[in-house]
């Protein structure tokens, strides 16, 4: 079985600081993987090398057996890698309907040649895609609000809908559950469990434990940078490395 | 709302109507009526400023890359249609879009370089080229004659066709302006659009999305400059004498503050902005307060920052921009290999 996405041997340092201490994981087709660790363990760092924001230090990263960690973020979103941002990073001055089509814009990409034709064909494109992103997180009411207006709680949505909207194989969401109360949290752990349904791959940061365990078919721990388990939800709960970095006891 | 359909269109059909009627019948009859060629002049400097509001419109106000030297692309449109009129005896017509073309020639050379510069440091560099375009414009006399400027004889030749008559010079102005505003609207109001609004709005984030951040830059850099170029031609031709006091910083300036005034991201308020600082000091002009122009567009800009970031009619915060302008200048790239202000 070849993986979607495999991490081989990453490291990441800043000056003296070593975020991601080599790190080697993988994840199939349409698995559903959840990445935990207490705070500062360096899940963020991991994303944003995954994604092309930060270059590695050592190590490689496959994409679908190709290697992407030299590759411009833009690149990576090409070949299929969607992502949302731990602190909310919407377009707040552009409506749901255009945050959104920025995805599908990205993914079809836009010309100044065909844009003064204006050609059907790839505006159509885009806008298809930018409805089905819309209709699938439930936001296409909203289409034309500004996006500033929508809840704490939409904006969560409007952030997933932008990265479906590049119609990704793989989505990596950076504590989607964050700030949001409890049935707002099973609302979300429903919606992502469809999305797994549908066929997306899935790497969820999350520190909500119970949402993590009930989701995941596998829990990755990184703690300090490196990684102390890698397992089925029920294996890692039990473990007793992971309850030492999290609760800082020697057991 | 037809699912294939970007929403939110409609109302500006009906606008793009009312203006053009403004512009092509109302204008030209209230100009005939009142009968002074000076306010011809006003009119066509209206104009070329609309269209200089409207190609920074899209550069500044909906990429939101803050471009400080706009003038000086307008200067390398107006001295190659005055050379290339005097010294070749080209017509109007061929030397404008060759205008527009050396002026975009200038501006991609210019963005390749610059364009991975974060925010402020961008906006230093375009002051500091276009001070230096100036400065060409100023000193290499041999060609431009320094601050002499250029005068040209017979200045709107359409082929043979003497097009110089007021009347007849207002709608050759007219024509171009609107055609080259349209032009603009059709780019700012469309995806290729929506994705310029998300650099403004964060650029990296955008990136993540699978924009090119950095082609898209560029490119609105150099439509921009093109379109200015085309202002610049329109200026040479209609003026008769080009000059470098007219592409000076401060003219850069006075742009910015009508895409400011009008709101960033809105192609009307880039109008509406032009028409009211170039309208507004010749009708003050009456009462001799001439002499406070520059005085009088520093207020306004100033005032409209602090109390009215998003202007007139705007999508977005000068405030705002300016404020993240600065935010970003001191985030040193991580991986210390580019120095501080580099992506
Ligand atoms: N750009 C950077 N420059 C320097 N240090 C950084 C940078 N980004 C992250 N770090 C450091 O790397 C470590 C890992 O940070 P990271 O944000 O990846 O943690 P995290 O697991 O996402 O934490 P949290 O749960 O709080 O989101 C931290 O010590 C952080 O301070
Ligand atoms: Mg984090």
């Amino acid at each position: 079985m070849t993986a979607l996405l495999s991490i081989e041997g990453v490291t990441r340092r800043f000056g003296g600081l070593t975020a991601i201490d080599d790190v080697t994981a993988s994840l199939r087709h349409h698995e559903l993987v959840g990445l935990i660790g207490p705070n500062g363990a360096g899940k963020t760092t991991l994303f944003n090398l995954i994604s092309g924001f930060t270059p590695l230090s050592a190590g490689a990263i496959y994409f679908k057996g190709r290697r992407i960690d030299r590759l411009k973020p833009f690149d990576i979103a090409h070949l299929g890698v969607g992502r949302t941002f731990q602190n909310l990073r919407i377009f707040p001055n552009m409506s749901v309907f255009d945050n959104v089509s920025v995805g599908a814009i990205g993914a079809q990409g836009v010309g100044v040649v065909s844009t003064l034709l204006r050609r059907r064909g790839p505006a159509e494109a885009i806008s298809e895609q930018t409805w089905a992103a819309l209709r699938a997180v439930g936001l296409e009411a909203q289409a034309t609000e500004l996006a500033a207006n929508l809840s704490y709680g939409r904006r969560k949505y409007l952030e997933i809908a932008r990265a479906l909207a590049l119609d990704p194989e793989l989505l990596i969401l950076d504590e989607p559950a964050a700030g949001l109360n409890d049935t707002e949290t099973q609302g979300l752990a429903d919606f992502i469990r469809r999305l797994h349904k549908g066929g997306l791959s899935i790497l969820l940061v999350e520190h909500d434990m119970k949402l993590v365990m009930s989701i995941c078919q596998r829990v990755v721990v990184l703690a300090s940078g490196r990684k102390i388990a890698d397992a089925p939800p029920a294996v890692v709960k039990a473990d007793p490395a992971v309850l030492e970095a999290y609760l800082g006891v020697e057991t | 709302m037809s699912a294939s359909e970007r929403p939110g269109k409609g109302l500006s059909r009906l606008l793009t109507l009312a203006i053009l009627i403004a512009v092509f019948a109302l204008a030209p009859a209230a100009l005939y009526l009142a009968g002074r060629s000076y306010l011809y002049q006003v009119a066509n400097l209206i104009m070329i400023f609309a269209l200089l509001s409207a190609s920074m419109h899209l550069v500044t106000g909906v990429a939101g890359l803050l471009q400080l030297g706009h003038a000086a692309f307008y200067g390398v449109g107006a001295y190659t249609a005055a050379l290339l009129a005097t010294r070749f005896g080209l017509p109007f017509p061929a030397t404008m879009p060759l205008a527009g073309l050396a002026a975009a020639l200038v501006a991609f050379l210019v963005a390749l370089p610059t364009m991975r510069l974060v925010s402020i440091y961008f906006a230093v560099a375009t002051l500091g080229i276009g001070q230096m375009l100036y400065l060409i414009m100023l000193n290499w006399v041999d060609v431009t004659k320094g601050p002499n400027g250029i005068l040209l004889f017979n200045a709107l030749r359409i082929f043979n066709f003497d097009a110089s008559k007021p009347a007849i010079a207002y709608y050759v102005v007219a024509v171009v302006t609107v055609v080259s505003i349209l032009v603009i609207h059709r780019l700012s109001h469309s995806y290729y659009g929506n994705a310029l609004r998300a650099l403004r709005e964060d650029d990296q984030c955008a990136e993540a999305m699978g924009v090119e951040t950095v082609r898209l830059k560029i490119q609105s850099f150099t439509i921009s400059g093109f379109f200015a170029g085309v202002a610049g031609a329109l200026w040479a031709h209609t003026a008769g004498y080009v000059s470098p006091a007219d592409f000076s910083f401060t003219v850069s300036i006075l742009i910015l503050s009508m895409v400011v005034l009008g709101g960033l991201g809105s192609l009307p308020g880039a109008i509406v902005g032009a028409v009211i600082l170039i309208g507004l000091p010749e009708l003050l002009r009456e009462f001799k307060a001439g002499d406070y122009r520059n005085l009088i567009i520093g207020l306004v800009l100033f005032s409209v920052i602090l109390f009215l970031p998003r202007g007139l009619i705007g999508e977005a915060s000068a405030l705002d921009l300016m404020r993240r302008q600065f935010a970003g200048a001191w985030r040193r790239a991580p991986d210390r290999r580019g120095g501080m202000g580099w992506r």
